[in-house]
C-alpha cells in the first residue's frame, strides 16, 4: 500500500513539475508580459522599465530557474499586474468559483446518475428515449450557448433572474444551472451505458434465477458494479472544480478562478497562471488518487494486485 | 407637569437622529450601473499606470482632475479645471492660479503643496533623471520616503518621464500660485498639463497609503465621484463626492461592471440591470435600436486607426511600394460598410483640437488604383509576398478590415497575406517576416508633438522597434518639440506629414476610431467624443 501511494505521489510530483515547465515555456515564448500589461501604446520607456524591474531581460533559463527554485521555497511569485502575491490573488477567487462548481457538481450527480440509472432500467421505453435525447442535447450544446439562452429566457424575457455578476445568491442560479446541465448529461450517458452493460452480465441472470428480487439485484449487484466508470467521471469533475468554469464565468461575468486565468494568460501574468495551474493539477492529481482508492473500495477484485504487478 | 429624564433623553436622541435620517431619505439621486468590457487593464486606478482607453472611461471626468482640463462635451476644448487661469512667464515657465475651495475625497482642501507633490519625484519620477536632447538635468527637491514611494513601480516613472521629459521643478510662489519650470523651451507645457497623467492627488493620502498598490486601488482625488470599492476584474463602485467644487454631482452612485461578452452586456441592458452598455460593436447598433426603448450614442474619438509599414522589409524598402499601399485603399468603402458610416476618414494623423496647428488642407492619399499600379511598376515590384501581422479584433472591426484591405491591395497587384498573431510582442517581433501591421494613435494633448512625434519620431514606438527611420523627420521632430515660433512649427508639422504619409510612408491612416454606448432612451445624457463618460452636473436629466 505504501509503495503504491509512494509511486502515485512521485508521479503526481512529476506531473506538477511538467505542468509548471510546460506553462512557463509556452507562456514566455509566446508573449512579452511588459507589452501585454502595459499595452502596445505605452511609452517605450515604461515598457523597458517594466521589463527591467521584473527581470524579463534575463536569459529565459535564468528566469525559469529562479521561478522553479522559488516554488520549492513555497514562493509562487508575485503578480506583475497586481503587485501582490499570486497565491493571495488566486485564493481570493477560489470561494467564488466553488460557489458555482460545488452546487453544479451536486446537480450533476443528483440529476445525472439517477437519470442514467432510470433510463437503463427502462431501456427502450419512452422515458429512456426522452432522457437520452435531453442528455445528448445537454452534452452537445456548448455551455456559452446554453448560458446565453438561459439569460435570454430568465433574465431578459421573464426578468426573474439577473443576467450576470456576483451580487447575491440569485446571481449564481443561472451559471450553476448552465454548468450542472452539461455535466449531468455526461453522467447520465455514462451511467446508462455502465448499467446496461452490468444488467446484461451472467451474474445478474444468476441472481434473478436464484430468486433474488429485481430491486435487490439492482441495488446489490448492478449499482456497485456500474459505479466504477461513473466514479471515474465524477473524479474528473471533482478535479475540475477549480478551473472547470472558465467559459461560464466569462459569460456570466463571475469573478472566479476561471476569469482570473483568462485574464492572466492574456496578460502573460506568469506567476498567477502558474499558481492556478499548480492548484488545478494538484486537485486533479488528488482526485485521481482518491478515485483509485475508491476503485478498491467498490470492487474487491481491484484490491488484490495481479501476480507480477508492481503496483 | 413632571418630566422624567429618560423620556427627555430619548426624545433628544430621536431629534438628533432625525436630520441624518432625513438627509438619507432625501437623497433621491439615482444610482446607475454601467456594463463595460474591461474596467482597468492594469488592475489599478492610477493614471500613471493605467494609460488606456478603458482607463480614460472610468477616470474622466468622475475621478481624476488636472489643473487644466478638457471640455468633454464641447470639442474637447481646453478649460480651467483646478487652475482658474494660467500665463506664460517665459518659453519654459508657466504660472497657474489655483482654484480656491477644492476639496479632496478625504475632505482636505487642495493646496499648492499637493500640486507640487503631484509632480514630484516621490510620486512621479522616482530617481529617474530629467533629460532634454540627451542632456541630463538635475532636479531639485527632497524626497520624503513613504510606503507608496518605496513601491513606486518602474513603469510609472517611465510614463511620467514620457509625459514630462524635461520638467525641472514645480515652484510654489504663494498659496494660490504655482510655476512649472521646464529645462527647455516648450510651447506645449499647457497641453502637457491637460494630458492624461497630469492630474492632482492628495499628498496626505498618498503618503499615508500602506503601499503604492493600495494607493492605486483607492486614490484620493478631487473629481465629482470617489472610489468606494474596486474589485479587479469585477466592479468599480463610485459614490458622489458631495463637496465637489463644481457642484453636487447628479448621481448618488456609479457602478462599473465588467462584462466581457458583448451579448451579455446587451442582455444586461435589456433586462434593466444596467442603464448603460459600453463597447458596442457597430454591427450590433441596428439590432439594439430596433427597440424604441434604447439608443446607441457615441462616435469618433481621439484615436486614428493606421496601417504601419516596416520599411526594412525587402519588399517595402522602395517607398513607392508603400505609397502604392496607401493609394490602393478605398477608405470610404471601409467606413460605410464596416462602420455603417458612423466614423470618418480624418485628414491624416492629426486632430481638429490641435487648433492653430491643425493643417486644414491636408488629406490622406487619394484612392487611386491606377496610381498604385503605376508606382508598383516603377518600383519593379514583382509580386513578392508581403506578410501582414494581424491580431484577432484587438481593435473594433480589425479582422474584417484586414480582409478588405488585403483584397484592395490584391486588386492593384500587391501580394499581401495575413499572418495571424496572438499578442503584441508577436506582432512587433523583429525579423524578415515583419512588414505590415495595424496600430492606432491617440493625441494625449492638443499638439502634434503628442502624436506624430511621440509615436513615429525618434523616441516613438515605430522607430524604437526598428520599423522606421528618416533623418529629416527626426530632425524636424526635435524642432517641433523645442521650437517656439508657432508659424515655423506649423510648417515643420506639415513637412513631417508629407514625409511620414507621402514621401517615405511610415504608416497610412485608415479612419478615425469610434466607440459606442447603448443606453435607455429616456435617460438624458450625452456621450462625449471620447471614451470618457461625463456624469457631472449639466449632463444628466
Amino acid at each position: 500500500m505504501f509503495r503504491f501511494l509512494g509511486l502515485r505521489l512521485a508521479r503526481a510530483l512529476l506531473t506538477l513539475a511538467l505542468v509548471v515547465t510546460f506553462a512557463f515555456v509556452v507562456l514566455r515564448l509566446s508573449g512579452d508580459p511588459a507589452l501585454l500589461i502595459m499595452s502596445a501604446d505605452a511609452p517605450p520607456e515604461a515598457i523597458a522599465a517594466f521589463r527591467e524591474s521584473w527581470g524579463l531581460n534575463d536569459p529565459l533559463w535564468q528566469q525559469y530557474l529562479r521561478y522553479f527554485t522559488a516554488i520549492f521555497r513555497g514562493d509562487l511569485g508575485q503578480s506583475m499586474r497586481d503587485g501582490r502575491p499570486a497565491i493571495e490573488l488566486v485564493a481570493e477567487r477560489i470561494p467564488a468559483t466553488l460557489a458555482l462548481t460545488l452546487p453544479a457538481l451536486l446537480i450533476k450527480i443528483g440529476l445525472g446518475i439517477p437519470a442514467g440509472v432510470y433510463a437503463a432500467l427502462h431501456r427502450n421505453s419512452f422515458a429512456d428515449r426522452a432522457v437520452m435525447l435531453l442528455a445528448v442535447a445537454g452534452f452537445t450544446v456548448p455551455s456559452f450557448v446554453l448560458g446565453l439562452v438561459l439569460v435570454l429566457v430568465f433574465a431578459v424575457t421573464l426578468g426573474w433572474l439577473p443576467s450576470g455578476g456576483q451580487e447575491s445568491w440569485r446571481h449564481a442560479i443561472l451559471p450553476v444551472i448552465t454548468l450542472g446541465i452539461g455535466g449531468a448529461a455526461v453522467l447520465a450517458r455514462f451511467t446508462r451505458s455502465a448499467m446496461l452493460e452490468v444488467l446484461g452480465q451472467p451474474y445478474m441472470r444468476t441472481a434473478l434465477a436464484k430468486g433474488v428480487p429485481w430491486h435487490v439485484a439492482v441495488r446489490r449487484h448492478a449499482l456497485p458494479n456500474a459505479a466504477i466508470p461513473t466514479v471515474t467521471i465524477v473524479g474528473f469533475m471533482v478535479g475540475s472544480l477549480l478551473a472547470g468554469a472558465v467559459v461560464v464565468e466569462s459569460v456570466f461575468s463571475w469573478p472566479g478562478v476561471g476569469r482570473l486565468l483568462v485574464v492572466a494568460v492574456a496578460n502573460r501574468d506568469l506567476a498567477v497562471v502558474q499558481c492556478i495551474l499548480l492548484l488545478v493539477a494538484a486537485t486533479m492529481v488528488t482526485a485521481n488518487l482518491v478515485v483509485d482508492l475508491l476503485y478498491g473500495a467498490l470492487d474487491p477484485r481491484l484490491r488484490v494486485a495481479p501476480k507480477g504487478a508492481t503496483a | 407637569m413632571m418630566l422624567s429624564r429618560r423620556p427627555l433623553l430619548l426624545g433628544a436622541a430621536a431629534v438628533a437622529s432625525l436630520p441624518r435620517f432625513a438627509i438619507g431619505q432625501s437623497d433621491q439621486r439615482p444610482a446607475i450601473n454601467i456594463a463595460v468590457q474591461k474596467i482597468s487593464n492594469s488592475n489599478t486606478l492610477e493614471v500613471l499606470r493605467e494609460q488606456s482607453n478603458v482607463g480614460e472611461r472610468i477616470f474622466f471626468s468622475s475621478l481624476w482632475e488636472g489643473l487644466i482640463g478638457r471640455d468633454w462635451l464641447n470639442e474637447l476644448k481646453t478649460v480651467p479645471m483646478l487652475a482658474t487661469d494660467w500665463r506664460r512667464i517665459s518659453d519654459s515657465v508657466v504660472e497657474l492660479t489655483l482654484r480656491e475651495g477644492v476639496r479632496f475625497h478625504n475632505g482636505d482642501v487642495m493646496t499648492a503643496e499637493d500640486v507640487a507633490f503631484s509632480f514630484g519625484r516621490e510620486r512621479m519620477f522616482g530617481d529617474t533623471p530629467a533629460t532634454a536632447q540627451g542632456r541630463t538635468i538635475s532636479v531639485r527637491g527632497d524626497v520624503i520616503p513613504s510606503p507608496a514611494q518605496r513601491e513606486l513601480p518602474a513603469e510609472v516613472t517611465g510614463v511620467a518621464r514620457r509625459s514630462w521629459p524635461a520638467l525641472e521643478r514645480v515652484e510654489i510662489v504663494d498659496a494660490r500660485t504655482v510655476r512649472f519650470h521646464n529645462a527647455t523651451p516648450d510651447v506645449t507645457l499647457e497641453g502637457r498639463l491637460s494630458r492624461f497623467g497630469s492630474e492632482i492627488i492628495s499628498r496626505r493620502a498618498y503618503q499615508e497609503a500602506r503601499g503604492w498598490f493600495d494607493w492605486a486601488r483607492k486614490p484620493v482625488l478631487t473629481g465629482p465621484y470617489k472610489v468606494v470599492e474596486f474589485r479587479p476584474d469585477h466592479s468599480l463602485t463610485l459614490a458622489s463626492h458631495d463637496e465637489y467644487w463644481g457642484g453636487r454631482p447628479p448621481l448618488r452612485q456609479i457602478r462599473f461592471l465588467e462584462v466581457p461578452e458583448v451579448s451579455a452586456r446587451i442582455n444586461a441592458l435589456r433586462s434593466g440591470e444596467v442603464q448603460f452598455a459600453c463597447d458596442i460593436p457597430p454591427d450590433q447598433i441596428a439590432g439594439i435600436e430596433r427597440e424604441r426603448a434604447y439608443e446607441v450614442q457615441g462616435g469618433t474619438i481621439l484615436n486614428h486607426r493606421l496601417t504601419v509599414f516596416d520599411k526594412n522589409h525587402a519588399a517595402l524598402r522602395d517607398p513607392r511600394v508603400r505609397r502604392a499601399f496607401t493609394h490602393a485603399i478605398d477608405r470610404k468603402a471601409i467606413v460605410d460598410s464596416l462602420w455603417g458610416g458612423r466614423t470618418v476618414v480624418p485628414r491624416g494623423l492629426q486632430f481638429e483640437y490641435y487648433g492653430d496647428m491643425y493643417v486644414q488642407d491636408w488629406e490622406v492619399p487619394k484612392f487611386d488604383q491606377a496610381e498604385a499600379r503605376r508606382l508598383l511598376r516603377e518600383a519593379n515590384y514583382r509580386g513578392e509576398p508581403i506578410p501582414y501581422r494581424l491580431l484577432n479584433n484587438y481593435y473594433t472591426n480589425q479582422t474584417p478590415t484586414a480582409q478588405v484591405l488585403v483584397e484592395m491591395w490584391r486588386q492593384v497587384g500587391l501580394n499581401v497575406s495575413i499572418d495571424m498573431k496572438e499578442n503584441w510582442s508577436q506582432i512587433l517581433e523583429r525579423g524578415d517576416a515583419r512588414a505590415v501591421r495595424d496600430w492606432s494613435n491617440s493625441a494625449p494633448f492638443n499638439d502634434p508633438v503628442s502624436s506624430l512625434v511621440a509615436q513615429h519620431g525618434p523616441n516613438g514606438q515605430q522607430q524604437q522597434v526598428g520599423e522606421y527611420s528618416n533623418d529629416e523627420l527626426n530632425r524636424l521632430s526635435v524642432e517641433l518639440e523645442t521650437g517656439t515660433d508657432r508659424a515655423r512649427r506649423k510648417q515643420v508639422f506639415r513637412r513631417m506629414l508629407e514625409i511620414a504619409e507621402r514621401e517615405d510612408p511610415a504608416y497610412t491612416v485608415l479612419h478615425q476610431n469610434a466607440t459606442f454606448t447603448a443606453k435607455r432612451r429616456d435617460i438624458k445624457w450625452r456621450a462625449a467624443p471620447a471614451f470618457a463618460m461625463d456624469f457631472r452636473q449639466g449632463n444628466w436629466g
